[in-house]
């Protein structure tokens, strides 16, 4: 098979298949004690590809994933680009209407999910659901080329939108191919690797280890969702396992390091260490650079609409106070810094096609310069002396949580929607111990009718995802406005830390 | 010792300040009242208030989502420990 595939092909599956025709009993992927080799994970994708062409799906349409990360899960992911399909990832944790919301949004014409425990293929508009099992017994001797090219979408990845709805981050196979493509070669990874992220597939994180496993021939060890909850399970299990490469946010390696017993030679296979998502402290990182003395550590950089585009190799021991900075341009990126406000431009091979349906957000979101596309990050940076670049802050209401990214705009949206309640303001506030601490303003009125504290969070529950869901909130007459009538965000700050 | 009422002491002074409304059956993950990191912090507390350890399946949203669930957990672990 693998002399029919140009050897540089950027189209994400026919990394698969490549990797399929070289070393088909290698294991492709491996989940608690269940392994799935290169030739195994192949031959049950194409059939899932002829099971959503039968169904329908031609090169271009949207299939919803709403399933954890797991061997299915992965499975789905390679089925629908191999028919050509943009998987659109979908957490199954989140509230059905965000769910339904999303699938609507992106029009998803089928959707992997799961139902009683067991993984089924439904139909957007109610047609009968195809059980996996089934949808895997699709005769597929001769799966029709789907005639891609590197431009063409390969996935929706859906974030947090300050209108109130999550917004569609397009991503071409070129774009999640230029990231993999340079972190293999910058961090050496190769077939002997096996990679764990603990992030959702939703979140561009997914895309390290599950095309890396493609391009290189890799294992993807996939971390089950009671495992990932309790970070003593997870160093057990990442030891167990012997992971080798290691990519997630810094909240994770955070608890691991200080509450999962995450100490020196407890994973001494592991050889490269990557976080990214939000700001790693000065002392975590000093923590994680004793914990694994030799491994390539690596702060990497970048928004969902560019994927990875800036990185900082951690020299040696760290024993700065100080976060790291977010270093240097990757190869295939291109960065400026905008003069007047200090905000981070993003560019190059790895920025997103444009947000799905949303004109308006696009017209917004790009600038041009020189001739170049760039999107504007809304982070606010810096250089620094050593020609490093350090995050200095954000230029709007948009806040990371444990790794998540939040926009405050949504959440107001969401409690609005009670008619119990005549206003809102949200304000995010930095608390020693706690981190980030979400807290809703909710003016009730002269008349003081109120709801209360469970009502609030269980109609937030309702519609937002569990980490968007306010920590606090503060029952007041009115919420503070500016002498415009806006609501005044810094002296709700002001109140949230009393 | 009153199991339950050592879990709602913690649930109300970490996450629900007053607790009203809170009782046996609230949903505490599913209703928003906790997230998993919250639930993180939860998990650490009883293993350390009641001397157990919990195993990973034990360990899952839907099985910890109320005080009663909580409760029936930790006598289980209670017992098969003196048992």
């Amino acid at each position: 098979m693998s002399h029919l595939l140009e050897p540089d092909t950027p189209l994400l599956h026919e990394w698969l298949l490549r990797a399929a025709a070289a070393t088909p009993y290698a294991i492709a992927v491996e989940e608690d004690d269940r392994t799935t080799s290169f030739g195994e994970l192949v031959e049950s994708a194409c059939a899932l590809a002829a099971t959503l062409r039968a169904r329908g799906i031609q090169t271009g349409d949207r299939v919803a994933i709403v399933l954890p990360k797991t061997t299915e899960a992965v499975t789905a992911v390679f089925g629908c680009l191999l028919a050509g399909a943009v998987y659109v990832p979908i957490h199954p944790r989140w509230p059905a209407d965000r769910i339904a919301a999303v699938v609507e949004d992106c029009g998803a014409r089928l959707i992997f999910e799961e139902a009683d425990s067991v993984v089924r293929l439904t139909g957007a508009r109610g047609e009968s659901p195809v059980r996996w099992d089934d949808a895997l017994a699709s005769p597929h001797g001769a799966l029709p080329s789907p005639g891609r090219c590197d431009e063409d979408a390969a996935v929706i990845l859906f974030t947090s939108g300050s209108t109130g709805r999550p917004k569609g981050v397009v991503l071409s196979h070129r774009a999640v191919a230029a990231f993999v493509r340079w972190s293999a070669a910058e961090f050496g990874i190769g077939a002997a690797d096996r990679i764990v992220c603990p992030a959702p597939l939703g979140f561009d994180l997914s895309t390290f280890d599950l095309f890396n496993m493609a391009l290189c021939g890799a294992t993807c060890v996939l971390v089950p969702e009671n495992i990932g909850w309790m970070p003593r399970f997870l160093v057990r299990y990442a030891a167990e396992k012997r992971v080798t490469a290691w990519y997630s946010v810094p909240s994770i390696l955070s608890r691991m390091l200080r509450n999962g017993g995450m100490g020196v030679g407890v994973c001494p296979a592991l050889h490269v260490v990557l976080f990214a998502g939000e700001v790693i402290s000065g002392s975590d990182l000093a923590l994680l650079t004793a914990a694994v003395p030799g491994a390539i550590c690596a702060n990497l950089y970048g928004p969902t609409e560019t994927n990875v585009v800036t990185f900082y190799r951690i020299p040696g021991q760290f024993d700065g106070a100080a976060p790291p900075p977010i270093g240097r341009a990757c190869p295939f990126a291109e960065v400026l810094v905008d003069e007047s406000a200090g905000e981070l431009l993003a560019g190059g091979e790895s920025l997103m096609t444009g947000y799905w349906n949303r004109p308006d957000d696009n017209a917004r979101a790009f600038v041009n310069r020189n001739g170049s596309l760039y999107y504007r990050t809304g982070d606010r940076v810096r250089l620094s002396s050593d020609g490093n670049l350090v995050f200095a802050g954000r230029l709007d209401r948009q806040v990371k949580r444990h790794g998540y990214r939040i926009e405050l705009g949504e959440i107001e949206t969401a409690i609005s929607r009670n008619p119990a309640i005549l206003e809102v303001g949200v304000v995010a506030t930095q608390e020693q111990d706690k981190g980030i601490v979400i807290t809703a303003f909710i003016g009730t009125g002269p008349a003081g009718g109120r709801l209360s504290l469970l009502e609030v969070k269980a109609h937030c529950a309702a519609s937002l995802p569990p980490y968007m869901v306010p920590d606090r909130v503060r029952f007041v007459e009115s919420v503070p406005r500016g002498t415009r009538g806006k609501l005044d965000y810094s002296a709700l700050e002001k109140l949230a830390r009393e | 010792m009153d199991v339950k009422q050592e879990i709602r002491g913690y649930v109300v002074e970490h996450f629900l300040p007053g607790g009203q409304g809170l009782d046996e059956t609230t949903p505490l993950i599913s209703g928003g009242v906790i997230d998993s990191i919250g639930m993180l912090g939860l998990v650490s507390f009883i293993e350390s208030r009641f001397g157990i350890e919990f195993m990973p399946r034990e360990v899952d949203a839907h099985a910890l989502d109320n005080l009663k669930m909580i409760e029936a957990v930790i006598d289980r672990k209670l017992a098969a420990k003196q048992g």
